[in-house]
């Protein structure tokens, strides 16, 4: 139960690129306005130029400039995913505490909360709702985040359901710990590295619904994140009779197969590393 | 490593799936293009064209946009029938106007049959005239339903057809001749005509006969009428298919016609497989302005404002991608007959529109269609509103929706895009008078009224001779400029391709930009 830091050098070569590739991704998503040339939302060169040393990643339709579009959609791609993923995976973890705790009536009604949640199908749900509560990012990160909390809640219910019969937490009761001494002392710290990994995988699975939907038309249609720039692309008519695609869809479809690699490669690595210590 | 594996699997898959099926059809068009060339020169004469649900093709049941409207009447025929130049004779072989204006004579074709064998007789129309009175369908060409201005219909003999009205109006001809006949024997018991789905309902004396509809698929199958008493069907079979990228299935040879945009025409010019026209800009955007919801928008300085602060230059430039014509203020299309080139222009002025606000700053809400042009409108004009002081909040729900919402009058500014500018410009007084309860998809401006306006809308109806006619509606057109109480963007041009190998007898109605939405189209015209 010794506390480790986790090391940089524990990671693997692909978890090193992952991470320093992140970096650079959160880097680029805060400093946006200070490392783009152009504006992200106004036009500041003529339509569809193909990448050049002014614009670097080339201009869609409207002449705005692609690279700008990219930086300041990493903030909307990651800023979504991180904040659905973070509400889910503590939202999630409270729920499976309590019923792994309490056990009785009240894990029976969060599990068949969860059961309900998983026989849903959660992309025609996650249409529907979207449809329903309106194109915003918001009522996205809450519609995503509504249906990955089960995830955690499972995971973290059955990790304090058999931490419940260790022989540590059963003298801690013995001598009258409640579950708030229990709670801090021994379940969150136990619980924080595999909550961690759960959060960081439903991150990337949250980023890639977020482009998901707003590819599908339901994200906001005047914010700038990558699945609505593919949105556009792939709906300008003709797009793939012309060059146009080469770059307009390429650099969203790239920025996002790679931000989900890296964050799957770091939660894999993570999970190793996690694994081994525990 | 056999986790990594699995998230590389999953990765790729997400990425297909984000990439659309795209590649896949590509490499699917080369070898189907092959065997459509082997299969043309075959009787009977198929042709598919992209699908869609419209409604039910009976006039009741229909989708109140271009596409229902035309296939309802593939089936139903009317008095008149619109050719290249004008209004040609159809069920009517001749007809007779008063000189007061008041009393229309029409002689009915002898030996025309409804598509189930009784025969068609000037009784019909009389019943369908006074039907419509009643109920007003979908596609209402007489508007009889709120103000009756027939006063009497008289059947003279089986042919000859007596219809006197009230009070002269220059576009009654057209009223006459473009509304839909329907058969008295089958509709005379029907009480409500927009639950009577029945296939009785879609039994009409026109070329084409419905006999298949597929409603979820938006799926349909027209065949040729044996027994029309017109012009001989070039095309047997019509059918509408769904498609998802209406070119890429003209490619796959899926559909046998579409609409491209400039930037893909070099690859069909000059192509002898290949044919494509231009169409005529009778299709265009408005930006509609809600003044019952937002009395601000009676202020006129903020409407114009409003006109200035739009770039229509930069938005056919970039959405349209330069095939289409900028709107203009006095709503007739520049390629519209009656259309006056002297009236008041709003050229791209930021700091007029300032000016005319004289620093004040306005929040709206803007309804649009979520297809990706109308986005693209809302998203510049946005950049453009603000610079002038205007917010505008985009709110995007699908067309449909977006249809009822402006039908109900539920928005504050919205974007609508739809077809048949190119019309009698009577449809002036249909936009821009003031009306208290119909309200349609296209027209009418809630809360505004105006007086002159009003006026000179009335006075052009009842003018029959030409000239005078024309003066008004020049003047009214400036009148309309000036005051702008909605804002035309842009009127789109576009172009259309098909092979001419396997079907070439698309042609253009003289007031309409589609060449699939007219019957000539599909019949031997000499």
């Amino acid at each position: 139960m010794k506390k480790e830091k986790l090391k940089f050098s524990s990671f693997s070569n692909s978890g090193k690129i992952a991470i320093l590739f992140m970096i650079l991704l959160i880097f680029m998503a805060i400093f946006s306005p200070y490392i783009c040339p152009h504006p992200y939302n106004l036009p500041s060169g003529s339509p569809f130029e193909s990448p050049n040393r002014v614009h670097w990643f080339g201009t869609d339709d409207l002449g705005i400039d692609l690279f700008s579009q990219i930086c300041y959609g990493a903030r909307i791609s990651l800023s979504v995913g991180i904040s659905a993923a973070l509400i889910a995976g503590i939202g999630g973890g409270i729920l499976g505490i309590l019923a792994g705790y309490y056990g009785g009536i009240v894990d029976k009604l969060i599990m068949r909360i969860v059961d309900i949640m998983i026989v849903l199908p959660d992309l025609p749900m996650m249409i529907i709702l979207g449809a329903f509560f309106g194109p915003s990012i918001k009522n996205i990160i809450f519609v995503l985040a509504f249906f990955s909390w089960t995830g955690p809640a499972r995971i973290i219910r059955s990790k304090v359901l058999s931490m419940k019969k260790e022989n540590y937490i059963l003298v801690a009761e013995s001598y009258g710990a409640g579950f708030g001494y229990l709670l801090f002392k021994h379940f969150i710290p136990e619980i924080l590295p595999i909550l961690m990994v759960t959060i960081i995988k439903l991150t990337s699975k949250a980023i890639v619904a977020e482009a998901g939907l707003a590819f599908l038309g339901l994200g906001d249609p005047t914010s700038k994140s990558w699945g609505l720039i593919l949105n556009h692309a792939i709906n300008f008519r003709g797009i793939y009779f012309t060059d146009f695609w080469k770059w307009w869809v390429m650099t969203p479809l790239i920025a996002i197969i790679f931000l989900v690699l890296s964050i799957a490669i770091i939660s894999r690595d993570l999970e190793k590393i996690l694994n081994e210590k525990l | 490593m056999k986790k990594g594996f699995k998230f590389l699997i999953f990765i790729m898959i997400a990425a297909m799936l984000l990439s659309g099926c795209s590649n896949e059809k590509n490499v699917a068009i080369n070898q189907k293009e092959e065997t459509v060339a082997k299969e043309e020169n075959k009787e009977p004469v198929e042709i598919n064209l992209q699908g869609g649900d419209w409604g039910y093709p009976s006039p009741y049941t229909h989708y109140s946009r271009g596409p229902g409207i035309f296939k309802m009447r593939l089936i139903f025929d009317s008095l008149l029938e619109r050719g290249e130049e004008g209004l040609i004779p159809w069920l009517a072989e001749s007809w007779d106007i008063s000189d007061d204006g008041r009393l229309y004579t029409f002689k009915i074709r002898q030996g025309v049959k409804w598509q189930d064998g009784e025969p068609m007789t000037a009784e019909d129309v009389k019943f369908s005239f006074e039907y419509y009175s009643k109920y007003p369908p979908v596609s209402d060409d007489l508007g009889i339903s709120e103000n009756n201005y027939i006063e009497k219909i008289e059947v003279v003999d089986e042919n000859i057809i007596k219809i006197q009205v009230n009070e002269p109006n220059a576009t009654l001809l057209e009223r006459f001749g473009t509304a839909r006949i329907i058969p008295k024997h089958i509709w005379s018991d029907v009480d409500d005509p927009t639950k009577f789905t029945d296939s009785k309902a879609v039994i009409g004396c026109g070329p084409y006969i419905l006999t298949d509809y597929n409603e979820e698929q938006g799926a349909y199958r027209f065949e040729a009428f044996k027994d029309y008493w017109g012009p001989k069907q070039k095309v047997d079979v019509i059918k509408f298919v769904p498609v998802s990228d209406s070119l890429l299935a003209f490619e796959n040879g899926e559909i046998d016609l579409t609409g491209i945009t400039p930037d893909v025409l070099s690859k069909y010019e000059n192509t002898p497989q290949y044919k494509v026209l231009e169409s005529p800009a009778y299709w265009g955007y408005k930006l509609a302005l809600n003044m019952e919801k937002r009395p601000e928008f009676k202020d006129k300085n903020l409407r114009q404002a409003l006109a200035y602060a739009i770039d229509k230059e930069e938005l056919v430039e970039k959405v349209a991608r330069g095939a289409a014509r900028v709107g203009s203020a006095g709503y007739l299309p520049v390629e519209h007959i009656w259309y006056n080139k002297n009236i008041k222009q709003y050229d791209f002025d930021i700091d007029k529109a300032k000016k005319l606000l004289d620093n004040k700053t306005y929040n709206f809400t803007l309804l649009t269609g979520d297809s990706n042009p109308e986005l693209r409108i809302a998203e510049l004009m946005k950049i453009n509103f603000e610079k002038a002081g205007i917010n505008i909040e985009v709110k995007s729900v699908d067309s449909k929706s977006r249809d009822a919402a402006i039908k109900n009058g539920d928005y504050e500014m919205a974007l609508n895009g739809y077809g048949g500018w190119g019309g009698d410009p009577d449809m002036l007084r249909e936009q821009y008078r003031s009306k208290n309860r119909e309200k349609t998809i296209f027209s009418g401006i809630p809360g505004y009224s105006n007086e002159k306006i009003n006026k000179l809308c009335e006075e052009q109806l009842h003018e029959m001779n030409e000239e005078k006619r024309k003066e008004i509606v020049f003047e009214l057109q400036e009148e309309i400029a000036e005051e702008i109480p909605q804002i035309p963007i842009y009127n789109t041009t576009g172009y259309v391709v098909f092979r001419p190998e396997k079907y070439d007898g698309w042609k253009h109605v003289f007031n309409h930009h589609e060449v699939t939405h007219n019957k000539i189209s599909y019949l031997e015209m000499e």
